[in-house]
């Protein structure tokens, strides 16, 4: 679950990036956040995995409190989510089988462990056959892959996805939403995007974000820009 | 391990560096360990001789050296005074150089001086034993122990300062290179470590491969220093014996009764140098690594 109660969040420079922002997020509840570059997105999703403090307001995340400035427990809610990025952030001196592992080891999964899990979340993303492979050796399409099965390797409860079909091309982004589509039920996703097309025709729950503020919650909602 | 050698390979010329940074500050380390260790079996060796001796001319009587024997120790200034005569004389030369056939043909009884060995009952005797027993006939010469004993003292502690010196700016040193190094693999792993947080990975998750790495380099470059270290020590072996002929076995005071002996080195020494050497070289590179990524992981 996650829950934003009346969150604000400024900078130490002045310039607010969300304003009394609330919403909530049942468990394995798929939504989107759209909104055009600066609406808030990014700081939302920040917000989530504490890399920001909020100004004010309440964010719940599970049964973690991370209103508090003094917030200690973050590796600790950092083990539940998994994280998606625009750029996939697959480190290039380690092949597939080793960037999704990562993520397991953080978790203190022992090795017999780790091999097997990684098998099951690389078939989930079609990379089957392709652990030995380096990024170099990857299409951006598989890389995101990579970066997906990172994020729900270990049983993640909560997916964060940051405009992950942002780089890709509109039938990749296509294969990529089809995973996603999969965890369906399984997992908390949040997917930011600016995908109009992807959007619209999944007909799922959309938050739109204008500059700084939630603009919108629509249950099965479309979107445009 | 694997990311061990994974890092060194990524960073072959800032591993090489802390490596051999370390390898010298344990070198030299070893090798003032060694020196002041062996300094001390000489001084405790020293210190466990008798305080004055008393040779005597070879004509003099024995009768002659026990009437001044009993002159010291009516003096109520000696705990004890020892009698060596020739033969007692020829019998420890023999067990000092038993291994030496060469230096046993030549000598006898004859050519061997008498002596006295005294202890006084305070330090402050010592001195006015000397100079009481340096007038009477028939010595031909007194060893005041004292003057050696100081000398000893005072080489000892010049020895440790100067070593201490040394290894503590070789410390510096090896901190600065190690901490600068480190930086630099973090710098290069500033990608991995910013995703690893965001994984939920917690500091010292992160700074573990840094610290065993440390510990790591300090034990392989420990190893390599004693190996290096004893191969030169063996090679001049035959030439330190032959130059240190007549110098019993040393140890540090009562570690002797553990086959601590310095000179010639016991394997137990040989074992306890490796043992330090390792441990410190460990240590180095942990603290080293430590430092380093408190300040640069956080």
């Amino acid at each position: 679950m996650i829950k934003f109660d009346n969150v604000s969040k400024k900078f130490p420079l002045g310039n607010i990036a969300l304003k009394d922002v609330s919403f909530e997020i049942a468990d394995n509840e798929f939504v989107f956040l759209v909104g055009p570059s600066g609406a808030g997105k990014t700081t939302i999703l920040k917000l989530i995995m504490r890399q920001y403090a909020p100004s004010e307001g309440t964010i719940i995340v599970d049964d973690f409190d991370l209103s508090s400035q003094n917030f200690q427990p973050v590796g600790e809610l950092r083990k539940r989510i998994g994280i998606v990025f625009q750029d996939f952030k697959v480190l290039l001196d380690k092949n597939v089988m080793e960037n999704v592992a990562l993520s397991l080891r953080v978790l203190g999964f022992h090795e017999q462990q780790i091999t097997k899990a990684v098998r099951e979340a690389l078939e989930l993303v079609g990379l089957k056959g392709k652990e030995r492979m380096f990024p170099a050796q990857l299409s951006a399409g598989e890389l995101q892959r990579v970066a997906i099965a990172r994020a729900v390797v270990g049983n993640r409860q909560i997916i964060i996805a940051d405009e992950p079909t942002g780089n890709l091309d509109p039938k990749t982004a296509w294969e990529i939403m089809k995973i996603f589509k999969k965890l369906e039920g399984e997992k908390t996703i949040l997917f930011a995007t600016h995908n109009t097309d992807i959007v619209n025709s999944l007909r799922k729950r959309v938050l739109i974000l204008k500059e700084g503020s939630l603009t919108k919650d629509l249950k099965k909602g479309g979107y445009e820009l | 391990m694997n990311e061990i050698i994974t890092s060194i390979r990524r960073t072959p010329y800032q591993s090489l560096a802390s490596f051999l940074i370390l390898f010298f500050t344990l070198f030299l380390s070893l090798f003032f360990f060694n020196l002041t260790s062996f300094f001390n079996g000489i001084l405790s060796y020293v210190e466990t001789r008798p305080q004055v001796t008393v040779y005597f001319q070879n004509q003099t009587k024995e009768s002659d050296i026990f009437k001044l024997r009993d002159s010291v120790v009516s003096s109520g200034k000696t705990q004890s005074v020892k009698y060596i005569s020739k033969e007692d004389a020829l019998k420890i030369y023999r067990d000092l150089n038993k291994n030496n056939p060469l230096l046993l043909e030549m000598v006898t009884a004859d050519i061997l001086p008498a002596s006295l060995e005294i202890y006084a009952s305070k330090p402050e005797y010592l001195a006015q034993i000397a100079e009481y027993l340096k007038k009477q006939p028939g010595v031909d010469e007194v060893i005041f122990q004292k003057d050696i004993v100081n000398k000893l003292i005072s080489l000892t502690t010049g020895l440790r300062r100067v070593s201490l010196f040394v290894l503590l700016f070789l410390l510096l040193i090896a901190f600065i290179v190690l901490m600068t190094t480190t930086a630099f693999k973090i710098a290069l792993k500033k990608e991995e470590i910013e995703l690893l947080h965001l994984l939920g990975a917690s500091n010292m998750y992160i700074r573990k491969p840094f610290l065993y790495e440390g510990m790591l380099f300090g034990l392989a470059s420990g190893t390599l220093a004693f190996a290096i270290f004893y191969l030169i020590f063996l090679y001049f072996f035959p030439f330190l014996s032959s130059y240190f002929t007549g110098i019993p076995s040393l140890s540090f005071y009562w570690l002797g009764n553990f086959g601590l002996y310095v000179w010639p080195p016991s394997a137990y020494f040989l074992l306890l140098s490796y043992v330090i050497t390792v441990l410190f070289g460990s240590l180095i590179g942990f603290v080293g690594n430590y430092l380093s990524t408190s300040k640069y992981i956080k």
